[in-house]
This record gives structure tokens, sequence and C-alpha cells, in this order.
């Protein structure tokens, strides 16, 4: 299954070095928001309470958890396509692993989020946002978006293979990272929130990803929080993985 | 090599996809799942090759049993979908390795076997570029190719010439030909292209509704029905049955068959019978609209087992508009008349044809492409004929017009003086009809263009003189125009069956004349010509509705 995963997750890489226009163009909507919603909100950080010195500052997680919702979540959309045009009913007749299909698709899509993830960072960076600088902490602050990706490209995946059209998976992907998305501390922090709003960001899953990545890349890394949420975010990936390939497995009607 | 007992598919909406199917393939055999869509052949492919479940039966590939053991299964089977299963955007070599280490093969193994299907499909110029600069027929070589990197024992081709060129197609066929030949393949493919099944198979199985309605080679097939198949086009047949037993009692057909309004009768002689056939129906009452007799094909197998036409069950229902602007509908119709008679003249007299007839086939094409002006053509030489030919028969129930009309313009050019003052009382009805003269003004003025048009030959200066006495016989329009008014509304009717009675005599006057051969595989090549944009055009569409799937 690792051999076949591996093979599979190649031909993916393959596919996307050669589009590398493709890739990045998904990069500009991130880019926009950190421009945007950096000057738009600037005069938050003044607000009496405000967690951080400047909104960039503590946007920058957010915009990384915004980078990979909306990188992995239009990964079925692919899917939909490799079944229509055969590659997968190929893959199907041979002896290949069924878990390695989904698998490589969804670890690509999650790779591809994190690299893109990596290129806001760096962006922010030079928009003078102030993290942490030490490699460990950004890699362990990558590490949770790369399960938040993987947890939504396997969502993504086995809507797609539950619901067999273009049309409704696009609906359900918006309807997944939009409303999730201000369901979290990802651009408010928790204290601005109403009651209501904190309740149902208590159970989402978002939220944790969010809080874990700020705790890594706080100046000051606050690693209690950040285990939590790495905890939850990988239990969330983890089930959304089993689900996406336990309902392709079930392809065969 | 595959044994197949007692198969049932339901689908969850119901559908009976495949009927207590039952089908045994030896080694080394290739045989033909013929029939249209939706009959259950992709079906039962898909069953076969692991790709789907089934809700009762049981099946085994290579001694191993689907359910049980699939990935034994996997390993001795390559399967080409449909659809094209290679990767466009990756080299054709990439996709070959791909597909190796998902067979498990090592890096060494797998470069041999590239080595050897590359020089066999003769693949290796275009190795190392992306698959999406492919043709069609190298895309489908790839997808072949690919399908055997593990050197399976049995190959399922499902569709494997759907969407490709007629030399695509052949070169294919070749291949395929081969594949079963040198290396001892066992081959099981499904298509809708009689040709395809007749060519390629060793055997043929009929499959319809998910039954499989008769199995053998298709030379035995084609044997139960020796001779020739007269079709007649009937215009709203009155008594079915009437007319198939009243044709019966010639001795000479065997056998009969409706579909639709269209009566296939299996005679002894084609030629011969037409004439006769033609006489029964007019003694019957009932109009013919169209003859044709071709030599029996795998379709006419398939219209006695199906009772009805490959295409006809395959257009099935309500064209939808879509369909019929892109000539879906018409397509259908075509490819399949395309595919029947590019069957006649391969196996029969095309090259002899082709070498006679190689020059004037080339003047007819410029005929063919005008089509409408052909057709023009054909009415005009339908009049023409229908006049000369009513002479002959001097029938008494039927007028002449052509001369009664002249004669009558004639004497009337007085009377319409006298009618004058009359004309002044019938404005109202000559503003009604009006619209009439219009529209016989624009064909008469298109005919005589067309006439000016021609190159002047014996017949043609005839046909001018008579155009000038059309013309003289236009300028005293007013007092024709009345006289014509009462007997066009005689004669629309009249003309209506000169029409039909025009398409009867055509073939008669092809079978008297004898020339027959020569004129329909001209017509035929023309018609096939034609067809063959058309049917590509079809495929294009049909690719195009199976991808939006």
């Amino acid at each position: 299954m690792l051999a076949d995963t591996w093979y599979l997750f190649n031909k993916y890489v393959k596919i996307s070095m050669r589009m590398p226009l493709w890739s990045l163009f998904s990069l500009i909507q991130p880019l926009l928001w950190l421009f945007i919603f950096g000057s738009l909100f600037n005069y938050f950080a003044s607000l009496p309470g405000f967690p951080a010195e400047t909104y960039i500052d503590y946007f920058v997680p957010g915009v990384l958890i915004m980078t990979v919702l909306f990188g992995s979540s239009w990964a079925g959309v692919s899917l939909l396509r490799e079944i229509s045009s055969g590659t997968v009913d190929k893959m199907l007749v041979s002896p290949a692993s069924r878990s390695a299909i989904v698998l490589s698709r969804v670890l690509h899509s999650a790779v591809q989020a994190v690299i893109q993830a990596f290129i806001v960072l760096v962006a922010a960076w030079l928009m003078g946002a102030n993290t942490s600088l030490n490699p460990i902490y950004i890699f362990l602050g990558l590490f949770v978006i790369l399960l938040l990706g993987i947890a939504f490209a396997a969502l993504s995946n086995g809507l797609a293979i539950k619901l067999q059209r273009e049309e409704p998976l696009v609906i359900m992907g918006n309807l997944m990272t939009l409303p999730l998305m201000f369901f979290s501390s990802a651009m408010v922090p928790e204290q601005f929130m109403p009651e209501w709003i904190h309740t149902i960001a208590s159970v989402n899953p978002i939220q944790y990803a969010t809080s874990a990545v700020r705790a890594a890349l706080s100046v000051e890394p606050d690693m209690t929080t950040f285990l939590t949420g790495l905890g939850v975010t990988a239990a969330f990936a983890i089930a959304t993985l089993y689900w996406a390939i336990s309902a392709f497995k079930s392809i065969r009607d | 090599m595959i044994s197949i007992k007692g198969l049932n598919k339901i689908y969850t909406n119901g559908t009976k996809a495949v009927d207590q199917l039952s089908l045994e393939i030896t080694e080394g055999e290739i045989l033909a799942l013929l029939g249209p869509n939706g009959a259950g052949k992709s079906s039962t492919i898909k069953i076969l090759t692991t790709l789907s479940g089934f809700d009762d039966g049981e099946v085994s590939i290579a001694g191993y049993n689907v359910d049980v053991e699939p990935d034994k299964v996997r390993q001795s089977i390559g399967y080409v979908a449909q659809e094209t299963g290679v990767d466009f955007f990756l080299t054709g070599r990439e996709n070959l390795v791909l597909q190796g280490h998902l067979y498990r093969l090592n890096k060494k193994e797998i470069n041999l076997r590239i080595e050897e299907l590359c020089e066999y499909f003769e693949l290796s110029d275009a190795l190392d570029n992306l698959v999406s600069s492919y043709s069609g027929g190298m895309r489908r070589k790839l997808d072949i190719a690919t399908a055997l990197i593990h050197k399976p024992k049995i190959l399922f081709l499902d569709e494997p010439t759907l969407g490709l060129d007629t030399q695509s197609r052949q070169s294919l066929w070749k291949y395929i030909r081969k594949l079963n030949g040198e290396l001892g393949l066992t081959i099981l493919l499904t298509t809708h292209y009689l040709e395809e099944a007749d060519k390629l198979s060793n055997r043929v199985a009929i499959i319809d509704k998910g039954q499989i309605k008769v199995i053998d080679k298709p030379e035995a097939l084609k044997d139960q029905i020796r001779g020739d198949v007269v079709s007649l086009q009937f215009d709203k047949p009155a008594d079915k049955n009437q007319i198939a037993n009243g044709l019966g009692t010639n001795d000479f057909v065997k056998d009969s068959m409706w579909e639709g309004d269209k009566l296939h009768l299996y005679v002894s002689n084609g030629a011969t019978s037409i004439p006769r056939l033609i006489e029964n129906c007019n003694e019957l009452k009932a109009d013919v609209s169209n003859v044709s007799y071709s030599r029996p094909t795998l379709d006419d197998v398939f219209i006695k087992y199906t009772g009805s036409s490959i295409d006809a069950q395959e257009d099935g229902g309500e064209e939808k508009w879509w369909e019929k602007w892109a000539g879906k509908g018409g397509g259908g119709k075509w490819a399949k008349k395309w595919q029947q008679e590019n069957q006649e003249t391969d196996s029969s007299d095309a090259s002899e044809w082709s070498a006679e007839e190689a020059a004037e086939w080339h003047k007819n094409k410029q005929w063919s492409e005008e089509d409408a002006k052909s057709w023009e053509d054909n009415k005009q030489w339908s009049a023409e004929e229908s006049a000369a030919w009513h002479a002959e028969k001097s029938a008494p129930d039927k007028q002449s017009n052509d001369k009664n009309e002249q004669q009558w313009t004639k004497e009337q050019a007085d009377q319409w003086h006298k009618d004058k003052q009359w004309s002044e009382d019938e404005k109202a009805d000559w503003e009604n009809n009006k619209q009439w003269s219009a529209e016989e003004s624009a064909a008469w003025h298109a005919a005589q263009a067309e006439q000016s048009a021609e190159p002047v030959e014996p017949q043609d200066s005839a046909k001018a003189e008579k155009s000038e006495d059309q013309q003289q016989w236009t300028d005293e329009q007013t007092e024709a125009w009345h006289k014509n008014k009462q007997w066009s509304e005689e004669e629309s009717a009249n003309w209506a069956n000169n029409k039909q009675w025009s398409a009867k005599e055509a073939a008669a006057w092809h079978a008297n004349k004898s020339a027959s051969a020569e004129n329909q595989s001209n017509e035929k090549q023309a018609d096939a010509d034609w067809s063959k944009n058309n049917d590509q055009a079809w495929d294009k569409k049909s690719q195009w509705q199976g991808s939006k799937k």
C-alpha cells in the first residue's frame, strides 16, 4: 500500500509540476486577503484586550488556515474528473491498493496546500508580520496545516464519491469552509465572539487547528494549546481519511 | 478461460442490466459482445473485470472466482475501458511505468516490457511526449499497451474503436488480431459496430436487454439468412399482416420481418424480385416510399433476434433538440448505413468497382457534396421520367400532367382575355393564392436556373426549349395561373403520389436498366462519404456526452 501510494503520489506531483502557474494561481486569493484584511482591520489591534500588537500579527495564522482550507477543499473535483476520464477504473482493475489511491490524492493536495501556506507566510513576513522565526516552531505550525489539509482533502474526496457530481461538490466545499472559518478565531479573537459563536467554535476542528498554529507561530509559543490543537486536528484528519477510503471502496456498485 | 453462469445484476434504480447471462469463452478466442448501448455489455465487462459487483451467479476468470480472489483475477487480465484510461498530463512512458508499478513489476521488468510494447505498437517515437499531444488512435494504442504491461492472459476491450476514424479503426483491428494470433491472448470485446464484430471475432454473442440472444460464428449467423434482404419502407401501412402475407405468397420470399414501418424481406434474389414486390404492393394499395436491397449483414441477424435494428434501439425515444442539432439522431442512422454498406463493398466488389469507377466516383463526389442540389436534380428527373413512364404505360386512371398542362395553356390564352372582368371578382381569391404562386415561382426560377447552368447535352437542349416554352407561358401568367390553380389543387395530391411513385419507379428503373449495381455503388460511396463525416461528428458528440456523465 505504501509503495502504491508513493507511485501515485509521484504521478500527481508530476502533473502539478507541469502546471506550476495553475498552482500559483490559487495563491492569489490568500495573498489578497492578507493584504486586504491586514489593512481593513488594522484598528482592531487598538481595541482593549486585543491579543496582538498589530492586526496582521494576529491574522497570519488565520490566513494560513484559510490558504489550506481553500486549497484542499476542491481536491474532490479532480477525482471526479479522473473517474470520468477512466483513469480511476484503470487503477481499480490493477491490484493496486484501494486505500493508496485515496491516500495519494489526499497527501498530494495537503502537501500542495502546505507549500502554498509557506509562501503566504513568507509574504506575511515581507509585509512586516511578527511571528516566531524558530524553524522548529514553524515546522510544527506547518505540520498542523498539513493535517488540516489532509482532513479537508479527504472530506472533499469522500464527498465527491458520495455526490458524484461537480456542482453540489463545489457548493458543499463552500459550505464546509467559509462558515467554519468564521466560527473560529482565524480572524476575530475568541474574547470578541458572542457566546453562541464561541460555543460552536469549541466543537469546530478549524478552531483547534487555528489555535495550534497560532500557539506555534506566536512569539511566545504555547505548547499546551498547541498539543491540544494538534491532537484534535490529527483525530479529525484520521476520521475523515477513514471515511473517504471506505467511501471509495464502496464505489464498486 | 472465462466462465459465467446465471449472472444477474440489478441496479439500485431497478433496471436489470444483466439477466441470467451464461457464457463460456475458451482460451485463445476472440468473442464479441454485440449490442446497442444499454444492452448490458459494459455492465458485464465491469463485473468480469472486478470493477462492479453482481447480485447472483458465478463468474470465474482464468480459474479464479472474481468474488473470492479479485486480486488474482486482476493480475491475469488487462482492461481497456471505453474512456481513455491513460493520463493526459503524463508522457506515454510515464503512463506505462506507473502501470507497471501498480502491477508490482520491478524497474528492470518494466523497462524491458516498455521496449517490447513500444516496438509492438509502434509508439517509440512519441513515447516521451505528453499523451495530450497524441491522436485518438495513438491514445488507444497506448491504452492497450498499458493494459498489457503485466502480460495478462485475457484482454477486455470495451468499445475499443469508439470515436476513432476509419483508418485508426482498421489499424487497431490489425493489432487486436495480432495480439490474438501471435500472443494467443483471449479477447473479449464489446462493440455496437457490426463490422467490427464481423471482422474481428471468432464468435459473436448478440446481447439485448441483458440477455444473450444468440451466440455463434459470424458466418454461421449470416448463413441463417441466405440470399438478399429487400427492405420496403411503407408510408403509413394500413394492415401490416395483410402486406406481409400478401408479399409472402411469392415463392421467392423466404421470410419477412417488420421494423417500424419498414418491412425486411429475405429473398433469393433482390434485383429480380423488387419489380414483382412493387407490383404486389400496388395491388395491395400500400404506398412504398423507399426500396433498398442488400446482402444480409449482422444487422439483419440482429433484427431477426431482437426485432429491431441495432441503431434503432440505440436512438431510442425522443430525439433531443441538441442531438438533432448536432446530427446525432441522423448520425446514428447514417453511421449504421455506412457501416453496412462499407461492409458490403469491402467484402464483395470493392476493388473491382473502385478500379473501374474511380473517375466517375470523383465526378459524383462533388455532386454528393451538393446534396440539396442533387436532390433537386433528381426531382426534376423523376418528373420527366414520370411523364415518359405514364406515356408508356398509358395508364387510363392517371393523367399525363405535363402534356395536359401544355395543351391547355395554349387553349386558354384567349379565354383569359374573356375572363378579365371575372378576375376583378376574384381579386380576393387571387390574393389568397398569391403565396402559393410565390412559392411556385421560386421553385420554377430555381429549376430554370439549374437547367441553364447545366452543360449542354442533347437531353438538355430539349429541356432548354421546354423552358423557353414555359417562359412564354409565364408572360401570359395570370391566365395560366387561373387554370393552374384548379389544376394545382387537384394535382397536389397527384404530385405527392408522383413523388412516392418516383421513388418506387427509381427502384424499378434501376432494376430494368440493370445499371443498378453501378449506380447504387456510386450512391453508396457518396452516402458513405457523407455519413462518415456525420459519423465522426456524432462520435465526438457522444464522447462529449460520455465525459459529461
